[in-house]
């Protein structure tokens, strides 16, 4: 794990824009996919929220969410061993990150109760 | 070519003054007709700004009309075509015409100032998109002394837009006139991003970058992936009206959401487009007048990065009346709740700055103040809109018109005015007058809240937006009396503020040096600056600069820092590392030229061509365009009129056009951005229209010749990697057989570009029939484009090498192009998927 987050350069100030990048690919994701499979594969109305798309976006969202999460925590260990610019970068990021985590589960706790298609 | 070494000493006034004639006969601006040849950041954005200002008065003009009508009931002041008209401009001029480019003029004028560089990185870049916004601007606004104005409201929604219900030109005009000043505004953006990445002064780290330039670079990344849609919506429009396309058309496959869709995709994003550098303004104002830094530095750059993102998550927030599913809304109703985080964070940290600052409440802090009231209240009938049982409430009243107005005048005017007046002395070298200025705050804060707070109770009682009147009995009359007393009282404000800004430049008291006692580099200029801003280029390590060396203007004005030297006949400034400041070249910039102008007329040719249905002209006026773009494109690199001579000063970096990563490659890369931002649109329209449209008609065979296609795929890409060889051995600084090479990647490209135009004439598209015929076509034209403009680059790339522009010594230009080529081969297969696998995979 230690080797990955190396490998990720956290204190680079381009994980300024990735934390975001990946929230609106969640997000065209979540709202592409349940476009898609509303057109396609309407689930039935009585079933309300438990249906497969309300399960496949919750598992897309929990796993983008952990990802985040897992960012963010590397971005906070990365700042803590750098001053200066690095330092800055690797603070900014790791709030980004976070920010991005917990836009993930807001705009996903829709998918609990509301049914796909209606 | 003359000696590279004279730079300034102090003890030397006589070559002190000689470094400074050096530098204006090389940065000077021509006067007469030649003035139009100026392409200078502080006069350009100058340009803009007055320009902006003479469009707001228009489009203010144009709300007191509307405020007229519909001040009583039952009026006839305006029939409901001349108010359609009106409303529909109204909208237009101020979003399109004045607040954008009004900001971008900001920006242009400022941005090199602060950074401490002598000009943006595309000098003529930006007088073309002066011209273009000049023209497209006069040729939209022109339509309304002609009674042919638009009048489907300022977001055009298709049907009612479209030919069959709005059959004169109005929408054409919007449509032309709208795509000709986003030109402006994309071109301004892409030098924008480049600029502050790459031409910061030496030492200028990201993380001391003044706070205003992380606004302006979050602005003009927006602009350059939220432009686009709206780009494309608008072509497919015209084509639509034009030709008879049928994009937005049931009947024919096509649906008019989709252009609600391509048009939201850029419209809320362009509100925080409008308001992040107004922000940049208050975040740069309130330091200077609580006299500390600002509180949070690093939480404002978190706001301005969530906010530049997240804004683009919000799109359908205006569609929730359409008809989407309520999972969907509850996506974009979280969403929108978001965006009140970022703003909330920056509220506190300027709350915080004042609160632990000593604040000085001169003139322009009124005007902040202000928009701290106005703005935050406005934020908060925004979350209300957020919800999606609200929203559809009070959608479409004049509740949601009072919002927009208070989050826009609130967040971009109020600040715009507070800048402006904080920089008056710089534009002017005067003061401005606190006396008159505070009786034109007072009568705009006064006015504003009576017009917009009390039309947020005429929304509420169901007054529906754009009516052109209404009858007694609905218990609006007194509100939207009181709304039209507010307006002319908020117009009587703009007046006093203009009476005083034409007396400002006669007889404004002379500003001294830092007036205002600022930290921010553009207060180290002389006041007003001159055409090269420094003489001499600091070495700053520091976000306050004049507050920890206030000498630092007068070592400047003396040459005491570096690239103080203007003899050997070239525009200067420092190329610099993104991340860390570090000088990596000397960039050299073009002087004043004929070429954005003559380019930006060609294309108002073209324009008025395309709008009065005379495509012959049209067709001869883009080629003329092209050559004249292309001419320009000539004076680049080691040309005669750029950097023959490739000296530069002992210790200096090399010149970029020497290196392999210069500054054009950044704009060849941003500019591609704006490109993919563009296809993506495309693929998102045709994935959109085969999935949801419910006449869509997929053919059982694809007409596209899938052998064909492949061909073109495969031609391009080998000629794509002979580009990637001449590139691969300029690295090594070996040119044997550039010239065959670019000549044979330039034949392929030729090649690929007949096959595709065979295949494009023998596909036999029914385009004004469906739908899909119609998308295939505009996919298949754009891909045309690009393989022939990617092999015209090579083929002019191998004629430069043959002229010694381009070689192992000037080894950047096919670097650039290689780009271009990256790009198009990636586009090209994209397309060759989407449009002609996938069909044969899935089916209709």
């Amino acid at each position: 794990m230690k080797r990955l987050l190396a490998r990720l350069h956290l204190t680079h100030p381009g994980h300024f824009v990735s934390g975001l990048t990946i929230w609106g690919t969640w997000f065209v994701a979540v709202y592409g996919g349940l476009s898609v499979a509303c057109a396609v594969v309407p689930p039935d109305p009585g079933l309300g929220a438990l249906t497969s798309i309300n399960a496949s976006l919750l598992i897309v969202s929990a796993i983008t969410a952990a990802c985040l999460v897992a960012l963010s925590l590397g971005c906070f260990a990365a700042a803590r061993e750098h001053v200066g610019r690095q330092h800055f970068n690797a603070l900014v990021s790791a709030w980004l990150y976070a920010f991005s985590a917990v836009a993930v589960v807001f705009v996903a706790l829709p998918i609990i109760g509301v049914p796909p298609c209606l | 070519m003359t000696t590279l070494n004279r730079q300034a000493t102090p003890q030397d006034p006589d070559h002190l003054k000689g470094l400074h004639d050096d530098l204006q006969e090389v940065w000077g601006n021509p006067r007469g007709i030649r003035a139009l040849t100026i392409v200078n950041h502080t006069t350009v954005g100058l340009r803009f700004m007055v320009t902006g200002m003479v469009f707001f008065l228009i489009g203010g003009i144009l709300a007191m009309l509307i405020r007229t009508q519909i001040a009583m009931p039952d009026q006839n002041f305006m029939n409901p075509d001349i108010y359609n008209q009106v409303t529909t401009m109204h909208g237009t001029v101020m979003m399109f015409l004045f607040a954008i480019p009004m900001l971008e003029g900001l920006a242009i004028y400022m941005i090199p100032k602060m950074i401490g560089g002598r000009d943006l990185v595309c000098p003529r870049l930006s007088a073309l998109g002066y011209f273009c916004y000049l023209f497209g601007g006069t040729i939209l606004t022109f339509s309304i002394v002609l009674e042919m104005a638009p009048n489907s409201g300022w977001f055009m929604y298709t049907p009612l837009s479209s030919s069959e219900y709005s059959p004169g030109l109005g929408s054409d005009f919007w449509l032309l006139g709208i795509t000709f000043v986003e030109i402006s505004a994309v071109s301004a953006g892409v030098e924008l991003v480049v600029s502050i990445l790459r031409t910061r002064t030496q030492g200028m780290a990201l993380h001391k970058m003044p706070i205003f330039a992380w606004y302006i670079l979050a602005m003009a990344l927006m602009i350059v992936v939220g432009f686009p849609p709206l780009i494309l919506g608008s072509i497919l429009l015209e084509l639509e009206r034009a030709v008879g396309m049928p994009f937005f058309d049931v009947a024919g496959g096509g649906d008019p959401l989709l252009w609600q869709h391509l048009f939201w995709l850029f419209g809320h994003p362009e509100v925080y487009i409008i308001f992040l550098p107004a922000a940049g303004v208050v975040s740069t104002l309130i330091p200077v007048f609580a006299g500390r830094p600002l509180v949070g530095y690093g939480w404002v750059v978190f706001a301005i990065t969530v906010m530049g993102f997240i804004s683009f998550g919000l799109w359908v927030h205006h569609m929730f009346t359409v008809g989407i599913p309520q999972l969907a809304q509850a996506f974009f109703s979280a969403a929108s709740m978001l965006v009140a985080i970022p703003t909330a964070i920056q509220v506190f940290v300027w709350l915080a700055t004042l609160w632990v600052g000593k604040p000085r409440f001169e003139l322009p802090m009124l005007w902040i103040v202000g928009f701290l009231v106005i703005f935050v209240c406005g934020g908060l009938t925004g979350v209300m809109l957020a919800l999606v049982p609200f929203n559809w409430q009070v959608h479409d009243t004049h509740f949601v018109v009072a919002h927009m107005h208070y989050v826009l005048v609130g967040g971009m005017l109020f600040p715009l005015m507070a800048g402006l007046y904080y920089w008056l002395p710089l534009f002017s070298g005067r003061m401005p007058s606190e006396t008159i200025g505070k009786w034109g705050f007072w009568l705009v804060f006064i006015g504003f809240n009576v017009t917009f707070l009390i039309m947020h109770w005429t929304g509420l009682l169901g007054m529906p937006r754009r009516i052109y009147t209404y009858d007694t009995g609905m218990g609006w009359d007194i509100f939207n009396l009181i709304s039209s007393i507010g307006g002319f009282v908020m117009s009587a404000g703009f007046a006093v503020v203009v009476i005083d800004l034409l007396l400002h430049f006669r007889y404004g008291k002379p500003a001294k040096e830092n007036p205002w006692r600022a930290d921010t580099l553009e207060w180290a200029n002389s006041l007003p600056p001159s055409p090269y801003n420094f003489v001499s280029l600091p070495k700053i390590e520091t976000r306050h600069p004049l507050w920890d060396d206030p000498d630092l203007p007068r070592t400047i004005r003396e040459g005491k820092h570096r690239l103080a030297v203007a003899s050997h006949g070239r525009r200067e400034l420092w190329g610099s590392d993104p991340l860390t400041g570090k000088l990596r070249e000397v960039i050299h910039l073009p002087g004043n030229s004929w070429w954005p102008f003559c380019a930006a007329l060609a294309l108002a040719v073209v324009c008025v061509s395309l709008l009065i249905r005379w495509y012959p002209l049209a067709g001869i006026a883009v080629i003329v365009a092209g050559v004249f773009l292309l001419r320009w494109s000539w004076e680049n690199g080691a040309h005669p009129r750029a950097a023959p001579d490739a000296r530069v000063q002992e210790g200096d970096p090399p010149l970029h056009s020497r290196t392999l990563d210069g500054p054009g490659l950044w704009t060849m890369t941003t500019t591609m951005i704006a490109n993919g931002a563009f296809f993506l649109s495309f693929l998102f329209g045709w994935f959109y229209l085969w999935t949801v449209s419910p006449e869509w008609s997929m053919p059982d065979t694809s007409p596209l010749s899938l052998f064909a296609m492949l061909a073109v795929g495969l031609l391009f890409a080998v000629g794509c990697t002979a580009m990637e060889t001449c590139v691969h051995r300029l690295r090594q600084r070996n040119d044997l057989g550039l010239r065959l090479r670019l000549l044979v990647a330039a034949l392929l490209g030729a090649v690929a570009s007949m096959v595709l135009l065979w295949l494009i004439l023998s596909a036999d598209l029914a385009i004004t029939e469906t739908a899909h015929d119609a998308v295939l076509m505009v996919g298949l034209v754009y891909a045309l484009f690009h393989v022939s403009l990617a092999a015209l680059l090579s083929l002019l790339q191998a004629l430069r090498v043959g002229y010694g522009y381009v070689s192992a010594e000037a080894p950047f230009e096919p670097v650039v192009v290689a780009y271009f080529w990256r790009y198009s081969v990636l586009m090209l297969w994209v397309l060759v998927g989407a449009l002609a696998i996938l069909p044969r995979v899935i089916g209709g």
